[in-house]
């Protein structure tokens, strides 16, 4: 009897320990996607006709616009944040390519959401292999890598400006870290216009406003008189990444 | 009765795992890292990425494989050869594909675990990301990541090999990396008569070895320190400026004027066999490079201030001196590392 007792209570015991295996948990998930454009006041840039002014009164166009957005979290109005899986949490925005600019995020925990938070370039004081590595082939191909080191550029900046001897001359900032000694990974939070709202089933979309114009002119200015190559610099390549900190700006959500 | 119960479980037991996939695991040892007991504590996070039987196998077979270059022919092993400590034998600067030169001697590959940056001017700040450099530099194995991953996906053997290796089974960048780690890591050397006197095996330095030790004490162990044989400073030692290369060192990774010309202290460890010496390899022989330490230092406004004590140039040495240290450093040589079957391509 005693022991029929015992199998009856095993057999219990692992059929609701199975159960609880095979179970889905109730959260649900949807989706989100952040649409980055790429402004100067307010309008959206057009690579190489376009001309534009700097408030050094430097006028430029713009051949090149690229730049790496990175680990996205969603924060809720208690402060409860949703991080985006960190090895799925690389993207490569570039001007010229019309589906790199809207950034697609699935599973999504479902809720509300009033802020958003993510890097820009990639934060290397981490452990690198988080599945950033996987991004390296992305990378490769959009030339978003110095090939003498074996770090990212975060972001690429490419035109040509009217010097001022009249001369047009050629522009180009790459700004990325500089092995251990300097960190140019920023990470940025945003504040949502009005609550983002993730249901199953909706794709809500998050526009967010670049203003291309603060490379030049946010925090810090510069002109491209005073240097008009910033590579690995590390006088100026930190500047330009504050002001590159300040260029997001979330507008409008569509629920 | 009991047969009941048993068979009842057993029953409840298939019918549960058969809800899951087809899931067959497979066996991959965790391998055991022991750091020597005269050696500081690893800076590489074994826990992040611990190397594993298939792990270490998948990372050696992708070492010696043509395949992460173009040409298919210049493999990681191609300039690290274990019989020089992991260096490119004789070759002053790495050979690349199609016949390319680079503009930097191969580094040895050993105790990379215990090292904080990486290359001669500290362009990788860990040893997962290393092989990106070689493996992408026009000048070296000039390839694609892309193109490896193609490439391996065609290779049944490799599809195994990385579904063995790491849970998730994919043969992607992550993954690759990892496993080339997971093979360097091992590469411990810590078994040279040096060691072993100083783990008090038993071993004796001879006289001139003694005194060689005595006098590398004072002259040469505040750069090359410790068990390591490197403070893992980047420093300017002097050399006149190569006009062929005009290599800035440092600076290109930093920008830094103060950075300029200055280079990895490099490891000791093996130095018998690493020749040639020095960033570019332009010195041949260990007595050309303690020639340089006393003769040769040239001035300049990076130099390291240690070579510039009271107004002179260098390190005094006499030519007997150099011998004894030449003798003491010939102690570092590790035999056991150097014919380790772990590591050999064939």
């Amino acid at each position: 009897m005693k022991k029929t007792t015992y199998i009856l209570f095993t057999i219990l015991i692992i059929i609701s320990s199975c159960k609880n295996d095979d179970e889905t948990t109730t959260e649900t998930f949807g989706t989100v996607v952040l649409d980055f454009k790429n402004t100067i006041k307010t309008n959206g840039i057009e690579l190489i006709t376009d001309l534009y002014t700097n408030s050094s009164n430097e006028v430029y166009n713009i051949s090149e616009l690229k730049y790496i957005i990175s680990n996205v979290v969603l924060i809720q109005a208690n402060g409860e944040e949703f991080t985006y899986p960190v090895d799925r949490s690389y993207f490569l925005v570039n001007e010229e390519v019309l589906d790199s600019k809207k950034i697609k995020l699935s599973d999504i925990k479902t809720g509300e959401y009033t802020k958003i938070r993510f890097g820009i370039g990639v934060d290397q004081s981490k452990y690198p292999l988080n599945g950033m590595a996987n991004f390296i082939p992305t990378a490769e191909e959009n030339a978003m890598l110095w090939s003498w080191s074996a770090g990212y550029i975060f972001l690429k900046f490419e035109g040509s400006y009217t010097a001022n001897d009249g001369a047009n001359t050629d522009f180009l900032i790459h700004i990325g870290s500089h092995g251990t000694t300097l960190d140019n990974y920023k990470q940025i939070t945003l504040d949502l216009p009005e609550t983002l709202v993730i249901q199953e089933s909706k794709s809500p979309e998050i526009a967010i406003n670049v203003d291309v114009e603060k490379i030049f002119d946010g925090p810090n200015t510069h002109s491209l008189e005073q240097k008009n190559s910033i590579q690995v610099d590390p006088e100026f390549s930190p500047k330009i990444a504050e002001n590159i900190g300040d260029m997001f700006n979330a507008v409008s959500i569509s629920n | 009765m009991k047969l009941l119960l048993y068979s009842v479980i057993i029953l409840i037991g298939a019918s549960c795992s058969s809800d899951k996939d087809n899931y067959i695991p497979i066996e991959n040892i965790n391998l055991e890292f022991t750091v020597p007991s005269n050696f500081p504590k690893p800076t590489y996070k074994m826990a992040l990425n611990p190397p594993t039987e298939k792990g270490f196998e998948l990372g050696k077979k992708l070492f010696y494989d043509g395949r992460l270059a173009s040409d298919g022919v210049v493999s990681c092993g191609f300039c690290h050869i274990q019989d020089f400590a992991f260096t490119h034998h004789t070759h002053i600067v790495s050979h690349g594909v199609n016949g390319a030169l680079g503009t930097r001697n191969a580094q040895p590959l050993h105790n990379m675990a215990f090292m904080k940056e990486f290359t001669w001017d500290g362009a990788t700040m860990h040893l997962d990301l290393q092989p990106i450099i070689p493996i992408t530099a026009a000048v070296e194995m000039n390839e694609t990541f892309n193109s490896i991953l193609q490439k391996l996906e065609e290779q049944p053997e490799y599809v195994k090999l990385f579904a063995e290796a790491f849970e998730d089974q994919k043969i992607n960048t992550d993954n690759l990396l990892k496993a080339l780690s997971q093979f360097m890591v091992m590469m411990v050397s810590a078994n040279s008569k040096y060691d072993k006197i100083e783990r008090n095996e038993g071993s004796v330095f001879t006289k001139e070895e003694e005194a060689g030790f005595e006098l590398f004490k004072t002259k040469c162990a505040s750069c090359h320190k410790g068990t390591l044989f490197t403070d893992q400073s980047y420093r300017n030692n002097g050399l006149p400026i190569d006009s062929l290369y005009n290599d800035i060192g440092r600076k290109r990774v930093t920008g830094l004027a103060e950075d300029i010309y200055k280079f990895k202290v490099p490891s000791l460890r093996n130095i018998e066999l690493t020749f040639p010496y020095m960033h570019d390899g332009r010195l041949k022989t260990l007595s050309d490079v303690l020639d340089h330490y006393s003769n040769g230092i040239e001035n300049s406004e990076t130099l390291d201030p240690i070579l510039k004590q009271n107004d002179t140039l260098g390190i005094s040495m006499t030519p007997q001196e150099k011998q004894y240290i030449i003798s003491f450093l010939k102690t570092l040589t590790d035999d056991d590392f150097l014919n380790d079957n772990r590591f050999s391509e064939f």
